[in-house]
This record gives C-alpha cells, sequence and structure tokens, in this order.
C-alpha cells in the first residue's frame, strides 16, 4: 500500500470549520487543500490532481451548486461529497452532486460517505 | 302642456266668446237701428196724419162758423172761424215744415193752401164783408161755388190723409218685416255663435283634457317609476349585507334594516323612536369606555365620519360585537342635516382573522430568517462536532487547547444567534426601553448568512445611546421585514443602507413633532413602480409571487402605528437614481395605541 493518499479539496467560507475539517481529514489520512471561496476552490480543482470534493452549499459568491456544476464540466468523473447547513436543498443540485450530508451530523458520516466515494478508486 | 300653452287656452275661450257676442251685438244693433228708423218714419206718418186732420178740423170750423155767420148775421157765429184763421196759417207751415215730406205730398200742400186761400180770398172774406156791410148772402151759385171749392179742399185733405195712411202703412209693413228679420237674425246669430263658442269651447277643453290625461298618464307612470324605485331601494337596504340605521336630527332611531335588526337584537318595532344611544350601545374595545354618540359627531363635524377602530357594539341581550362602522350625515335640499345614516357590520370574524394572520406573519417572518439560523446553528455544531471527535482520538494537550478555544467561539455564536432569534419572539406586556442600534445589529448578524448568500452590501450607520419605548419582538419584526424587502429588491450586488438618527422634538407648521428617532432602510434595487406604490400596505399584496405572504408592510405599518410611529416609503425608478427608502418615525416615549394596526 504505497499508495499516494487521496487528495480532498475542501471548499468552505466558515474558516473555522474549514480549519477543524482539514485537521480531521488529515488525520483520517487524507492530504487535504482548503479553499475559502467558490473561485478559489475551482482554481485548485483545476490545477492539482484532486480526488475528491467536499464542498459547502452556502457561500458567497457561487453557491455549492453552481461550483459543482462547474467542477462537472471540467472533470466528470470527480465525486463531490456537499456539505450543507440547510434540509432540503433544490433536487437539480443534489442531482449534481454524488452524496451530500448535512452539517452536524458528525465526523463519523463524513468519513464513511467520503470512504464511500473513494473506494473505487482505492481498489483500483 | 305647459303652463303657458294652458293660460293661451284660458284666455282664448274668454276672449272668443266675448269678441263673437259683440260681433252678434253689433249686427243686431244695426238691424236694430234699421227697425228704429222705420219707427221714425211711422211717427213722421202718424204726425202728418194728425196734422192733416188737425188741418181738416180747423177747416171745418171755419166753414162751420162761416155758415153760421151767413144765416144769422150774427157776429158771434163767426167767432170759430176768426179763431180758426191765424191758427190755420200757422198749423199750414207746421205742416210744410213736417219731417220726411216728399215732393207729392209738398205740392198737395202746397196745393191746398193755394185751394184753401182760393176759399178765403173768393168766397170766405167776401160773403163776411157782405154780411158785415149788412148784405145777406143767399146767392145760391155762390155758395155752391164756396161748397165746390170747400168739397175740392176736403177731397185733397182726403186724399193726403189717405196718402199719409198709406206710407204708414207701407213703413209699418217694413217694421215688421224687419222686426221678422231681426228675429231671424237674432235666432241664426245665437245658434251660429252659441255652436261656434260650444265648438270652440269643446276643442279647447279636449286639448286641455288631453293635456290632463296625459301628465296623469306621466304621473301615473312616475308614481310607477317613483314606486319602483322605492321598492328597489328598500329590496336594496335590507339585502345589504351592512347593518344600516337611519336616525332623525335629534339622534331618534327611524330605520333599521334587517341586518342592523340583527346584529344589535332590536327589532325595528322596538326601535323606532328611541334615542339611538340606546339601541346602538358602542364602547372601546380596551378602555370600555362609551364612545361617542355617532349623530352628534356627525352633526359636528357636519361629514361623513369613520367611527374608530376597536368599537364594540353591546346587543340587546349584552352579548358585544366587534364592529366597524361609520357615519354619514343625510342632506336635505338646502345642504343642511336631515338626519343621519350609520352603516356597521359585524367584524368579529374579522378579527379573529386578522389576528391569525398576525401570527401567520409572525412566523414568516421567522420561517424566512430560518436559512440563517439553520446555518448558524449548523456550522458551528459541525465543527464543534468535529472538534470533540479529534480530541477523543487523541489530541496532544496543546492540541486540545486549541480546539477548546474553537469549540467554545463556535458555541458562543450559537448562543448569539439563539439569543436574537428569542428576541423575535419575545413578548412584553409592557413597552420596555429598546437600544435601536442593539436590535438593529442583532436582526442583521441575523440576516447575515442571506446578505452573504445574495451579495448583497449592507452599510451601516448606527450611532449609540438611541433609544425608544417599544415592544421589542415586534419592533424586531418589522425592522427584519423591511430588511429583507431591501435585500431582495437590491438583489446580487445591490446595497442596502440601515441608518439611524435621533430626531429632536420640533414643531413644522404648528404640527408639533415628538422627539423620537428615525430608522431609514434604503437600498439601490430597480425601486417601485408609481402605480404599485398604493397597494404596498394593502394586505395579501406581494411582488414577490409564491415567495411572500403579503402581509410584511401590511403588519409593519399596524405595529408602527400601535406604537404611535409613522412609516413612510419613497422609491424612484429612475436609470440612475432607482432605489427604495423606509423611513420609520417611533417616539422615545410614544402614546402606545392598545389595539394597533
Amino acid at each position: 500500500m504505497a499508495q499516494e493518499p487521496h487528495l480532498v479539496l475542501c471548499v468552505d467560507d466558515e474558516l473555522i470549520g474549514l480549519k477543524v475539517r482539514k485537521i480531521l481529514l488529515e488525520r483520517a489520512g487524507y492530504r487535504v487543500l482548503t479553499a475559502p471561496d467558490g473561485s478559489a476552490g475551482l482554481e485548485l480543482f483545476t490545477s492539482e490532481p484532486i480526488d475528491c470534493v467536499v464542498l459547502d452549499y452556502s457561500m458567497p459568491g457561487m453557491n455549492g451548486g453552481e461550483v459543482a456544476a462547474k467542477m462537472r464540466q471540467a472533470k466528470p468523473h470527480i465525486p463531490i461529497l456537499l456539505l450543507s447547513a440547510y434540509i432540503g436543498l433544490p433536487s437539480e443540485v443534489l442531482s449534481m452532486v454524488d452524496l451530500c450530508m448535512t452539517k452536524g451530523e458528525g465526523p463519523p458520516v463524513l468519513l464513511s460517505k467520503l470512504g464511500s466515494l473513494l473506494q473505487p478508486l482505492s481498489r483500483a | 302642456m305647459n303652463l303657458s300653452q294652458f293660460n293661451r287656452i284660458l284666455r282664448q275661450v274668454f276672449l272668443l266668446p266675448v269678441i263673437a257676442l259683440l260681433l252678434a251685438a253689433v249686427a243686431l244693433y244695426l238691424q236694430i237701428q234699421g227697425a228704429n228708423s222705420t219707427v221714425r218714419l211711422i211717427q213722421e206718418s202718424d204726425a202728418h196724419i194728425s196734422q192733416v186732420s188737425r188741418l181738416n178740423t180747423l177747416i171745418l170750423n171755419e166753414e162751420s162758423a162761416l155758415r153760421g155767420y151767413e144765416n144769422t148775421s150774427d157776429a158771434r157765429f163767426l167767432q170759430p172761424y176768426l179763431d180758426a184763421s191765424p191758427h190755420l196759417q200757422a198749423e199750414f207751415n207746421k205742416m210744410k215744415a213736417l219731417p220726411g215730406l216728399d215732393d207729392v205730398e209738398r205740392r198737395y200742400i202746397d196745393d191746398l193752401i193755394d185751394k184753401h186761400q182760393t176759399w178765403l180770398d173768393a168766397f170766405a172774406l167776401p160773403v163776411i164783408a157782405t154780411i158785415e156791410a149788412g148784405g145777406q148772402v143767399r146767392d145760391v151759385d155762390l155758395n155752391l161755388r164756396g161748397k165746390f171749392m170747400m168739397d175740392d179742399i176736403r177731397r185733397d185733405l182726403a186724399d193726403t190723409t189717405h196718402n199719409a195712411e198709406q206710407r204708414r202703412a207701407v213703413r209699418i209693413d217694413l217694421w215688421q218685416h224687419q222686426v221678422r228679420y231681426m228675429e231671424q237674425l237674432l235666432l241664426v246669430l245665437a245658434l251660429c255663435v252659441g255652436i261656434f263658442i260650444g265648438l270652440f269651447t269643446r276643442n279647447r277643453l279636449h286639448a286641455v283634457s288631453d293635456a290632463y290625461k296625459t301628465s296623469l298618464d306621466v304621473l301615473g307612470r312616475r308614481a310607477e317609476e317613483i314606486f319602483q324605485s322605492e321598492q328597489q331601494l328598500r329590496t336594496t337596504l335590507a339585502s345589504i349585507g351592512d347593518g344600516v340605521i337611519t336616525c332623525d336630527t335629534e339622534g331618534r332611531v327611524q330605520m333599521m334594516n334587517p341586518v342592523a335588526v340583527e346584529l344589535t337584537g332590536w327589532s325595528q318595532a322596538e326601535a323606532h323612536d328611541r334615542p339611538l344611544e340606546t339601541i346602538f350601545q358602542i364602547v372601546n374595545e380596551t378602555t370600555r369606555l362609551a364612545m361617542e354618540n355617532p349623530v352628534s359627531k356627525v352633526k359636528r363635524l357636519n361629514r361623513i365620519v369613520g367611527l374608530g377602530n376597536h368599537t364594540i357594539l353591546i346587543r340587546k341581550d349584552k352579548t358585544e360585537l366587534h364592529i366597524a362602522d361609520s357615519g354619514a350625515p343625510i342632506r336635505d335640499r338646502t345642504d343642511g342635516i336631515a338626519g343621519v345614516v350609520m352603516v356597521f357590520r359585524d367584524i368579529t370574524l374579522e378579527r379573529k382573522t386578522q389576528d391569525a394572520l398576525l401570527a401567520n406573519e409572525k412566523l414568516a417572518v421567522a420561517g424566512r430568517l430560518a436559512a440563517t439560523i439553520a446555518h448558524e446553528i449548523h456550522n458551528p455544531l459541525d465543527s464543534v462536532s468535529n472538534l470533540l471527535y479529534l480530541m477523543r482520538n487523541g489530541a496532544t494537550k496543546e492540541e486540545s487547547v486549541q480546539f477548546m478555544d474553537m469549540a467554545e467561539q463556535e458555541l458562543a455564536r450559537v448562543t448569539q444567534i439563539s439569543r436574537a432569534m428569542l428576541g423575535l419572539y419575545r413578548e412584553s406586556r409592557a413597552p420596555v426601553l429598546v437600544d435601536l442600534k442593539e436590535m438593529l445589529q442583532e436582526i442583521l448578524l441575523l440576516m447575515e448568512r442571506r446578505f452573504s448568500d445574495d451579495q448583497v452590501i449592507v452599510h451601516t450607520d448606527l450611532p449609540s445611546g438611541v433609544s425608544v419605548d417599544a415592544f421589542p419582538a415586534e419592533l424586531r419584526q418589522v425592522f427584519s421585514n423591511l430588511i429583507t424587502n431591501a435585500a431582495e429588491a437590491a438583489g446580487p450586488g445591490g446595497q442596502v443602507n440601515v441608518s439611524l438618527r435621533p430626531q429632536p422634538a420640533l414643531s413644522i407648521n404648528g404640527i408639533r413633532q415628538e422627539a423620537g428617532a428615525i430608522v431609514t432602510i434604503a437600498d439601490n434595487g430597480m425601486g417601485i413602480p408609481a402605480e404599485v406604490q398604493p397597494h404596498l400596505f394593502q394586505p395579501f399584496f406581494t411582488t414577490k409571487g409564491e415567495r411572500g405572504t403579503g402581509l410584511g408592510l401590511w403588519v409593519s405599518r399596524g405595529i408602527i402605528t400601535k406604537h404611535g410611529g409613522t412609516i413612510e416609503l419613497a422609491s424612484d425608478t429612475g436609470e440612475t437614481t432607482h432605489g427604495t427608502s423606509v423611513s420609520v418615525f417611533l417616539a422615545t416615549k410614544p402614546t402606545i395605541n392598545a389595539g394597533g394596526n
């Protein structure tokens, strides 16, 4: 298993939340890049070999739905996990992403969902 | 037919018979004149005849006297002759002077005079002279000649008399004829004039009777129309959904419609002529004080009056109804007040609906803030649960301290948001001192997420220390409404300005303005078209389609009115100057209008 750890891109405007999430994911064995808004996230997404995206929905400028749409255009195969503080997001947004969870569901849920998204790739 | 036509007919009916009778009278008068002149002629003939007979007598006297004198030679026998002779000449002259003699008659008279003169000269005078001389006149020839002469005279006189009588007879005939003619004429004229007057009067009376019939018809139709329209009004009044009571100027009830009967509990018969206060007992909802009698209020103000909000009608059975009412003067022809009409309706259900709407709007405000609340709770919650997870799975001491700091910060956020949210619901029974800066900041905090989502830039100008007495939960509702509206109007990239400034007491044009504060919420959105502006404060009016309840501004105004404040909206749709600004004035020490709205 000399395999390189997966590179996860976290996009969120909540800076404390973002920082904590980065630490959490790093402890879980991922490499983590962070971006405080949609456009910075998109830049990293195109420039770096991102394996998976953990994307916040509610952000100033571009919201998670719009960011996801652009990411799908650039690299359609990269899985996206949408995090949201809201319940009941528009269905067109939900159909755009691979998985979705509400903030506050706890780290185990986050880690298992993220794991399930990356499993096929790690098997490969 | 109008009055002048009728007067003309009256004149015609009066004048035409008068004229016809006058003409008939003139014709009769002329006829009578003719008859009169004939009568005059008859009188002339009579005079003629009597004159002839007088002459005859005198001549006879002369002859007899002369004969006596002849026989006796006594002068006494001659006396009648002497008496007659001078008369005779005068009578002859009189005879000649008689009017209306024709030539034949004149000739007869002249002839008679001649013959008489001849008799005098050739017989009488010589005889008298002879006798006076003592002679005898017994000569037969002489006497025969005298006799012949006298016979001739007598014949002449008889002829003259006969002539005159004949003429008289002719004239009498003429007169009789004239009288008959006059009778006929009178008959014919009377008949004609009578028929004419009759026909004419009949014709005129026909015209009048036609006109009368027409006006009767018109009156009948009018009466029918008035009846119909009265029926219609009666039906309308009876069918009207509102209670209607009419009073005379003294405030005594004259008429009530069925709804009024039902609402007041008094029947029309019971209520009639009773004072309005008895039938229509109204008190203020909160103070329970009797409200001013609508009749005296209308009379005092001499115009239509709304009779105040929060009116409660106490029915005959002492149950109570919330009513909305108004009073209006009933004008007479001179624009004076002939009575007062009251219109009122039961708004008990409406009030309940209104209360439900208000509650609903309060929930809607919270609903609109739900996104922010969810965001502001779930984000810190997420961080805290992540931090706890990290700490449980082995963190160094330094890390733990750092994680706990971060967790505390995040929890502080939750506390703040929950406080701000509770503020929306915390009801207080009495107004409390509210720091407007604090309140506006709390509201902005609740909405912060939303602004950032919508990319709305908020500028604030909120000086410290501006406070007013108010119900905080309600003010929060108002400002959160207004700021939400402004943010939605501004749209992505737009700006919202929230400013606060104290307003010292001042007096403009004699209108005293209390000291207070003005909160202005302005956006640079597209502005509100002028035709929409009047509807903004109406319930259920929304420009937001499905997203809006249409109650925000209506409720806001109700709340501000309750606080004794004012809310004003100015909007501009100009290309470079567009935007909307809402200003709320709140008095520092307001008189709270307990009923609100």
